[in-house]
């Protein structure tokens, strides 16, 4: 069954043909999807979920929070609450995907078992191009310097960041200035 | 006394206390050593920012479609029943999103079992079932994709309940149809299996399978009752037959 295809084939034929009356819950969640897709997608990407993947749970985020909508239950941070689901689906994400490979990969398993990986990112600034190079420097960082870094480029707060990924907000602060320290001495 | 790196960061970012912001902006303004480092800092951030949001947007498709299926799920969710007849076309693209809610639907409800249905369904609950259909109904849509029913809320239940799915992780599985609707498949549950897309031969390899049988029967190569016959029976070893590889 082709449930999912056919009305992204033909998104056109959807929208001009249904005569939408929708509800004010509908056009505020389709709303705040406009205005938060892309920088979840950018999140979901960065943190290597495939895009037909990425665009599924972005879906689901949103559905979750129509029904959280209907319920009146969200509170005043939608983006941080939205960043907040995308965080969890992806931990989903990625053990489904490592239960998958029957093992625990390299994904970011290198930075706890390699004593210093930007040093091998870092060597391949004599031949790739900077944007690869950077992108290999941000993969090779600890999983939460890396998590701290994507949020905080889609631009939530310290403490946004730090109920996110239960951390203290002081470590949130340490983990982005490390992290940019090891994209500094990459880039010089 | 110089500033941190973190201090530098924290003040970029607005994460200082005032009074502490207030006494860093007035260091910087005299001290030279920490404003080529705050330089260093921003640069830093500029260059990531720069380069991650190149490499990302290339790789973020089209809003439309995305859009319009959170609407019409959306749209399902808020209705909780079936479409009018009248509302033909857009009945059936509900309809779709109602089979995606079926999946998308255990995404909070539920939890599936590690016993995991393999690709093939069982023969014994899942023979496959037609209804009556004409060629010319089959080959009136283009793509195998418009014609897709409803799948009723009972029927998805009664179909995971007999496969032993107690609950779902989102996109784990997809309610499919063995004989697919648009070659005649019925919406029973001798035609309905939970179908896991974590396996290599899964719904969205099977979805081919459908495309191409429903080229070759309305291209006059494959009869109904074959592409029938072959997809119910054995459909990964009709996709060898049909598609290859």
């Amino acid at each position: 069954m082709k449930a999912i295809r056919m009305p992204w084939a033909a998104p056109a034929a959807v929208e001009s043909q249904r005569a939408p009356r929708q509800s004010p819950v509908e056009d505020e969640v389709v709303a705040l999807y406009d205005q938060l897709r892309v920088p979840v997608m950018r999140y979901l990407l960065a943190n290597r979920v495939p895009a037909a993947d990425a665009e599924e749970i972005v879906q689901e985020i949103f559905l979750l929070l129509f029904r959280n909508l209907q319920k009146e239950k969200l509170g005043v941070n939608t983006a941080g609450w939205v960043f907040g689901a995308a965080h969890n689906f992806w931990l989903k994400h990625r053990e489904k995907t490592r239960r998958e490979a029957g093992l625990v990969d390299g994904w970011d398993a290198g930075s706890e078992g390699v004593a210093d990986p930007t040093a091998r990112a870092d060597s391949m600034l004599l031949s790739a191009e900077r944007q690869q190079t950077l992108m290999a420097v941000v993969r090779a960082l600890p999983e939460p310097q890396q998590q701290c870094l994507q949020l905080r480029a889609e631009g939530l707060r310290y403490r946004e960041i730090a109920k996110i990924l239960g951390m203290s907000l002081g470590s949130v602060a340490n983990a982005l200035q490390s992290a940019l320290a090891r994209l500094a001495r990459a880039d010089r | 006394m110089h500033l941190s790196d973190e201090q530098l960061l924290m003040l970029a970012d607005g994460e200082l206390p005032e009074g502490d912001a207030v006494s860093a902006r007035g260091h910087m303004q005299a001290c030279w050593t920490c404003r080529e480092k705050m330089a260093v800092l921003e640069n830093t951030i500029n260059a990531f920012i720069r380069e991650r949001n190149e490499e990302l947007a290339e790789r973020v498709p089209s809003a439309a479609g995305p859009r319009a299926l959170l609407r019409a799920r959306m749209a399902e969710m808020a209705a909780g029943q079936r479409p009018r007849r009248a509302e033909w076309l857009v009945g059936r693209v509900l309809a779709a999103a109602a089979c995606v809610c079926v999946v998308a639907g255990t995404v909070v409800l539920l939890e599936i079992r590690a016993r995991a249905e393999g690709p093939r369904p069982n023969a014994a609950m899942t023979p496959g079932e037609t209804r009556p259909i004409s060629l010319a109904e089959v080959c009136s849509h283009p793509t195998a994709e418009v014609v897709v029913q409803d799948i009723s809320l009972e029927t998805r239940q009664r179909v995971l309940e007999k496969y032993g799915v107690r609950s779902g992780v989102p996109g784990d599985f997809e309610v499919d149809y063995l004989i697919t609707p648009d070659l005649g498949g019925a919406e029973t549950v001798r035609n309905l299996w939970p179908q896991p897309y974590s396996a290599r031969w899964n719904a969205k390899v099977k979805d081919r399978l459908e495309q191409r049988l429903h080229d070759l029967v309305c291209a006059g190569k494959v009869d109904l009752e074959t592409a029938q016959r072959d997809i119910a029976t054995d459909w990964i070893g009709a996709y060898k037959k049909y598609v290859g590889r």
